[in-house]
């Protein structure tokens, strides 16, 4: 699958067109590995030694997407990335097996897990900032997860989709998405699961969040 | 995939994310997994073992085999002959329903899934270790050990 996206440009302010695919192959995590890694570990130190409080520091800094390469043969598994001009703006890693809800009203029902996602580090105000730059795209998480609920309805699961987020990602994933937050989860580090409901889900698509 | 174009939507949705992080998954989590995955008691070889007897309790060859079970020969022979090789969910799927056993464990054995009981993964480890061979070896062996062992010994 590829299909066109917009962008939002940083810089004009204005709508570009980029490209959404699942056709992710290991070459995508190495460029991934490659031109993002030590720019969140730069930014990381940076901010580090100018004392910035703990939300505003890159938490993914030590990540490494070429080590999922064997992940790309397991069926459940599904790979969603997003480029602008041949280069990697956004990349997600999705379980589209064995996963079920945990609202109430939701459990035992089918939902794609969002495993890993990541922007590319120029689009991150904060990481920018810290290196003297303004950041080059905008939405690109958003896109992600349009994308995430997209294959979930594709699925059949209504478009719910659950994550461990976290901590300083959860102002996203609630304010921003509109997912509820489930509750700490401890056998996953007590990172707190967020899910969208169908109905959050229909209503994060058609803009009416927050 | 049909993706939202509404231009305003995005204009909306990139000021609201502006200044959020946005990652899933972290440094708490691989931390954690690291140190889960050293302490993972392997499964494969167990599976390994189980499909090979499983076949030959049926007096079926390899090829008879994937048949029956409708998985493709080269994974069956990769699955029997590759100790890094990683089967597809779907064969699993296919080798649990055929041998009628539960394919949540089978997917386990696989190496496919992580499951949390001690008493499954000894009992699975000593399976798998009682397929290593303890009879003596042939001449034939004997004269390919001791070929291997001047080789490594050479100066």
């Amino acid at each position: 699958m590829r299909t066109s996206v917009l962008l939002l440009h940083r810089a004009s302010g204005e709508p570009v067109e980029g490209e959404l695919f699942d056709e992710v192959t290991v070459e995508h995590f190495l460029e991934a590995q490659r031109e993002w890694r030590p720019i969140v570990l730069d930014a990381a130190k940076r901010l580090v030694e100018a004392g910035a409080a703990k939300e505003e520091i890159p938490r993914h800094w030590h990540w490494d997407w070429s080590s999922k390469e064997s992940d790309l043969r397991v069926l459940a598994y599904g790979f969603v990335g997003i480029a602008y001009e041949g280069r990697l703006q956004g990349l997600m890693k999705l379980e589209t097996a064995g996963r079920s809800g945990r609202i109430a009203a939701q459990k035992g029902k089918p939902l794609v897990y969002v495993d890993y996602l990541e922007t590319a580090p120029w689009n991150i105000k904060q990481i920018a900032s810290v290196l003297g730059a303004k950041p080059k795209f905008g939405a690109i998480g958003t896109r992600l997860i349009e994308a995430a609920v997209r294959r979930s309805l594709e699925e059949g699961f209504k478009g719910r989709l659950g994550l461990h987020s976290l901590s300083s990602s959860e102002r996203f994933y609630l304010d921003v998405c509109g997912m509820t937050a489930v509750g700490k989860d401890p056998a996953k580090q007590s990172l707190l699961w967020c899910e969208f409901t169908p109905e959050q889900a229909e209503k994060f698509l058609a803009g009416g969040t927050a | 995939m049909k993706m939202n174009t509404d231009k305003n939507w995005l204009k909306n949705m990139a000021e609201r994310e502006d200044g959020c992080f946005v990652s899933v998954g972290g440094l708490v989590e691989s931390l954690e997994q690291k140190e889960q995955a050293s302490n993972v008691i392997p499964m494969k070889p167990a599976f390994v073992r189980f499909v090979e007897l499983a076949r030959r309790e049926r007096s079926l060859s390899l090829e008879q085999f994937a048949e029956k079970v409708d998985v493709d020969l080269v994974e069956l022979v990769k699955i029997e002959t590759e100790a890094s090789y990683k089967p597809a969910i779907r064969t699993v799927h296919r080798i649990a329903e055929f041998l009628k056993v539960p394919q949540k464990k089978l997917l386990a054995l696989a190496g496919l899934l992580q499951m949390k009981d001690p008493e499954f993964q000894t009992a699975a480890l000593r399976f798998a270790a009682r397929s290593a061979p303890v009879e003596k070896l042939s001449m034939q062996e004997h004269s390919d050990l001791e070929e291997i062992v001047k080789l490594l010994c050479e100066q």
